[in-house]
C-alpha cells in the first residue's frame, strides 16, 4: 500500500478524510479503493489509518492522501485535528442503520466548524448491497445531501460499486474549483499541494519546505 | 560483599525509574554462581538496560507515583546477601520439598476438580468474535457464564459498569451493585487491594480511583497475582484515556458512563486477558526477545537507530510478542508494562496489517498524563514484523512515516533481510538444544535487563489446556517465591506429572520444569548446566547492547 514518494509524478496532491460512525464501512471503502478488494476481517480502526493512491481525473494526475478515521468518541479529538488540512471528505453512513444516518448532522457540524470553508464533502450511503435491510431510503438521503450542499452516492465496499466514483467525483469537484479560481491551492490549510509534475512550471515554497523537513534527522 | 553493596545501590535510586548504572561492567562469570551480582547475570545488558528497572509485580502493585515505588518492601530490605553456595541451595531445597510435595498433591487435586467442574472446553475462544455487533451477548443466567474460570469487571466508583469480560455489562449491573456494596464496605485506603475467599472462589478487588476492578476467579492464582492482572487492565484503560483525562471526566460527572469513551476497545481488553492466561511475559514482568544472531540484531538496531527523527522517543521492532529491537531516546526508559500494552494493542487488531496507522497512546508507566503518537505498520505483508515508532508530536506523521522508509532502506542495504526472514521462520527454540534429558521447559529472567528467555512449550504440553496448566504451575511457584509475608527463594516441587524448580535471586529468576522421573539431585545439577547454556547463548537470546538515538 505504501509507495515510495520519490518515484511518483502527479499534478496535485489532495488530502482526504473519511468520517462517519464506527462500523459504517469507512476502512472497507478505503481498502476497496486502494486495493480493489473487500477486506472481510475489518477490525475497529485505532486512531487514524493512512493510505494513498494516484488517480487520473480528466487528464490530470491527482495523488489522494487519505486519512481513515476511527468513528469512536474516544478518537474524536484526533479526528478533529485532521479536518483542518483536508481538501475533501467522504462522509459515510450505513444504509441499513438509521442510527448512523442520524449521526450525520453531528459529523457535519464538526466538519463545518473545523474544516476549511472550501472542503468538498461527498455523502456515501454505504452497504448498498444490503438493500433488503435498508433503513434509509435513497430519496431521503439525497434530500439531506441537497440541503447541506453535499454530493451524494450510494456505495458498496463489498461489491465495489461506486467506490472509485466517490473518490473521483470528490477530486473532480476540487479540481474544478481550482480551475475556476474558487480554490487557491497556495492558501494555508487548503489540503492541496502541487505535485512534482506541476512543480516544473511552478515553484511552491511550501512544498520545498516540506521536503527539507523530511530530510532532517538523517 | 560487593554484590550486596551494588544491589542496595541500585534499589535505592531516588524514583525507582532508572536502570542500574555502575557495576554493569563487572566480570561476567563463565559458570554462574548463586552469588551472581545483579548486572552480571546471563542476559544482563552490557551497556545499561533499556527498561525501567523493575521488580516484577511488586512494582505493579505499588502506587503509581515514583516516590512510593522507591520504598523498599520488607522482603527486600531484609534480604540476606546472595552468598549461598550450591550446597546451601540443595539443603534449602531438601528442607522445602517435603513441605511442598504435600502442597503439590493438594494443588493437583484442586486442579483436577476444577477441570471436571468446567462445562466449556475452552472458555477463552467462545466469545466476541464478531466485530460490528461487538460481542455475542451471553445470557448471564447460563451455566456457561458461571463456569468461566475468571470473571473480570471494571466499574466506576459510582457503581456504573465499565467493562465485563463475559456477557453484557447491562445484565450484570445488579451483580455490580452487590460488588459496590462490598467495595464500600471494604473501603479503606484508596489504593487498597482486598480479597474474599469463598467456596473455591477468590474475589479480588483493586481500587484505583475513580475505578474499581474486580476479579472472581477459580484459578489457583494467588490474590497478589490476580490483583496484578487487574492492574494490567487498569493500565490498559489508562493507555486509551490517560490518567488525567480519566480523572477529569469523573470529577466533572461522578456517574459518567465510561463505556461511551471505551467503545470499540473491549476487544483490546479481552485480548489482554487472553494473553495473560497464555504468555509468561506478564507473570514475569519482563520481555522476551526473538532469538537472533547478535550480528543480525545489531544491524537491525543500528538501522533503526539511524532512521531517527526529532520527535521519536522509542523505535520498537517486534514479532509476535517477542522483541526484535528497541532503540530509545537517551535517558528515556520504557517500562516492560508499557511495552506489554503495546504488544497487546498490536496483537488485538489485524487492522495494522495494512497501511500505516497513527494513533494516540498513553504509556501509563512512562507518563500517565499524556499521549504519545504511535506509528504502527508491518514491514511486509507476509512477514510477522511490526514496527512501532513512538513520537511526541501528533503532527509528525509524515516525518515518522519517512523514518520507516529509511529504516527499510537501510535494512536492505545492509543485506540482513534474509537473515531476519530466516529467524522469523523459527521464532522459538527447542528445549532439546540445551541437551538435558529430563528438562522439559524453563523460564529464565535476567532482572537487570528486564528480559527473559524461554523455549517453545513442547510435548507433553500440546493441548491448550496442558499449556495453561503448565503456566498455572509456574504461576503457583512464582506466587510462592514472591509471597510478601513469606517469600521462598528455592522451591522444589514434585508432582505426579512433572517436577518443578524455582530459584529466585536478586539477579535472576529461574523456573524449570522436569519430567517426573528425575531426582532432586539431578534437577539441581541440571540447573547448573542450564545456566551455563544460557550464558553461552545469551547474545542470541537477549539484547545485550541496547541502542539509543
Ligand atoms: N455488506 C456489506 N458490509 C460491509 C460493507 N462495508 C463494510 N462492511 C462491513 O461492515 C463492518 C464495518 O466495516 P469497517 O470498514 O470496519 O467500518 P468502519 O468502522 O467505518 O471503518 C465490517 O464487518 C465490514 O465487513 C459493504 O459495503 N457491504
Ligand atoms: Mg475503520
Amino acid at each position: 500500500m505504501s509507495q515510495s514518494a520519490m518515484s511518483e509524478t502527479y499534478d496535485f496532491l489532495f488530502k482526504f478524510l473519511v468520517i462517519g460512525n464506527a462500523g459504517t464501512g469507512k476502512s472497507c471503502l478505503l481498502h476497496q479503493f486502494i486495493e480493489k478488494k473487500f477486506k472481510d476481517d475489518s477490525n475497529h480502526t485505532i486512531g487514524v489509518e493512512f493510505g494513498s493512491k494516484i488517480i487520473n481525473v480528466g487528464g490530470k494526475y491527482v495523488k489522494l492522501q487519505i486519512w481513515d478515521t476511527a468513528g469512536q468518541e474516544r478518537f474524536r479529538s484526533v479526528t478533529r485535528s485532521y479536518y483542518r488540512g483536508a481538501a475533501g471528505a467522504l462522509l459515510v453512513y450505513d444504509i441499513t442503520s438509521r442510527e448512523t444516518y442520524n449521526a450525520l448532522t453531528n459529523w457535519l457540524t464538526d466538519a463545518r466548524m473545523l474544516a476549511s470553508q472550501n472542503i468538498v464533502i461527498i455523502l456515501c450511503g454505504n452497504k448498498k448491497d444490503l438493500d433488503a435491510d435498508r433503513e434509509v431510503t435513497f430519496l431521503e438521503a439525497s434530500r439531506f445531501a441537497q440541503e447541506n450542499e453535499l454530493m451524494f452516492l450510494e456505495t458498496s465496499a463489498l461489491t465495489g460499486e461506486n467506490v472509485e466514483e466517490a473518490f473521483v467525483q470528490c477530486a473532480r469537484k476540487i479540481l474544478n474549483k481550482i480551475e475556476s479560481g474558487e480554490l487557491d491551492p497556495e492558501r494555508m490549510g487548503s489540503g492541496i499541494q502541487y505535485g512534482d509534475a506541476a512543480l516544473r512550471q511552478l515553484r511552491s515554497p511550501r512544498r520545498a519546505q516540506a521536503q527539507s523537513a523530511q530530510e532532517c534527522g538523517c | 560483599m560487593a554484590a550486596d553493596v551494588h544491589k542496595k545501590k541500585s534499589w535505592e535510586v531516588p524514583n525507582g525509574s532508572l536502570a542500574p548504572g555502575d557495576g554493569q561492567h563487572a566480570e561476567r562469570s563463565e559458570s554462574p554462581t548463586p552469588g551472581l551480582a545483579q548486572g552480571t547475570e546471563p542476559g544482563a545488558g552490557q551497556e545499561g538496560a533499556m527498561f525501567v528497572h523493575t521488580r516484577s509485580y511488586e512494582d505493579l502493585t505499588s502506587p503509581e507515583d515514583g516516590a512510593a515505588a522507591a520504598r523498599s518492601p520488607e522482603e527486600r530490605r531484609g534480604e540476606p546477601a546472595e552468598q549461598s553456595s550450591m550446597e546451601q541451595i540443595s539443603k534449602d531445597f531438601s528442607e522445602l520439598s517435603t513441605q511442598l510435595t504435600g502442597m503439590a498433591l493438594d494443588l493437583d487435586e484442586e486442579m483436577r476438580a476444577g477441570k471436571e467442574g468446567k462445562l466449556e472446553p475452552s472458555p477463552q475462544t467462545a466469545r466476541r468474535d464478531s466485530v460490528l455487533s461487538g460481542k455475542e451477548e451471553e445470557d448471564v443466567t447460563m451455566d456457561a457464564w458461571r463456569s468461566h474460570r475468571k470473571h473480570v469487571f471494571v466499574l466506576s466508583e459510582a457503581g456504573k459498569p465499565v467493562y465485563s469480560r463475559y456477557g453484557s455489562e447491562e445484565a450484570l449491573s445488579s451483580t455490580m451493585g452487590v460488588m459496590m456494596a462490598l467495595v464500600s464496605f471494604l473501603e479503606a485506603e484508596k489504593n487498597a487491594i482486598r480479597s474474599i475467599h469463598a467456596d473455591g472462589y477468590k474475589v479480588v478487588f483493586v481500587r484505583r480511583s475513580p475505578l474499581v476492578l474486580v476479579a472472581v476467579a477459580r484459578t489457583r492464582q494467588s490474590e497478589q497475582e490476580i490483583a496484578h492482572e487487574l492492574l494490567y487492565i487498569y493500565y490498559q484503560i489508562l493507555s486509551l484515556l490517560t490518567w488525567t483525562q480519566l480523572n477529569h471526566i469523573f470529577q466533572q460527572k461522578q456517574n459518567y458512563d465510561l463505556r461511551r469513551l471505551l467503545a470499540g476497545s473491549e476487544r483490546i481488553t479481552d485480548n489482554l486477558l487472553d494473553l495473560m492466561a497464555h504468555d509468561p511475559s506478564f507473570l514475569m514482568g519482563a520481555v522476551r526477545c526473538l532469538p537472533l544472531a547478535a550480528s543480525v540484531r545489531d544491524a537491525v538496531s543500528s538501522s533503526l537507530q539511524q532512521a531517527k527523527a526529532k520527535s521519536l522517543v522509542f523505535s520498537i521492532l517486534l514479532s509476535g510478542n517477542q522483541l526484535v529491537s528497541l532503540v530509545r531516546k537517551k535517558d528515556q526508559f520504557l517500562h516492560p508494562i508499557d511495552l506489554h500494552l503495546l504488544f497487546n494493542l498490536i496483537s488485538s487488531s489485524s487492522s495494522f496489517r495494512e497501511g500505516e496507522a497513527w494513533t494516540p497512546i498513553c504509556l501509563p508507566k512512562f507518563n500517565s498524563s499524556g499521549f504519545f503518537h504511535a506509528h504502527i505498520s508491518y514491514l511486509e505483508q507476509e512477514m510477522d514484523l511490526c514496527l512501532l515508532l513512538v513520537s511526541t508530536d501528533r503532527e509528525d506523521f509524515f516525518t515518522v512515516s519517512d523514518c520507516k522508509r529509511r529504516f527499510q532502506e537501510r535494512l536492505r542495504r545492509r543485506g540482513v533481510q534474509h537473515a531476519l526472514h530466516e529467524a522469523l521462520r523459527t521464532p522459538f527454540y527447542s528445549v532439546a538444544q540445551v541437551g538435558i534429558p529430563d528438562l522439559r521447559h524453563f523460564i529464565y529472567k535476567s532482572k537487570s535487563s528486564g528480559l527473559f528467555t524461554s523455549p517453545e512449550i513442547e510435548a507433553p504440553y500440546v493441548q491448550e489446556e496442558e499449556k495453561e496448566r503448565l503456566l498455572g504451575l509456574y504461576q503457583y511457584l512464582h506466587s510462592r517465591a514472591h509471597n510478601s509475608s513469606r517469600p521462598l527463594k528455592n522451591i522444589y516441587f514434585t508432582g505426579p506429572r512433572e517436577n518443578l524448580l524455582a530459584w529466585v535471586t536478586n539477579a535472576f529468576e529461574l523456573y524449570v520444569c522436569y519430567s517426573p522421573l528425575g531426582t532432586k539431585a539431578g534437577a539441581i545439577n541440571a540447573v547448573n548446566k542450564l545456566m551455563k547454556w544460557i550464558r553461552k547463548e545469551e547474545d542470541r537470546l537477549f539484547i545485550l547492547t541496547p541502542q539509543t538515538y
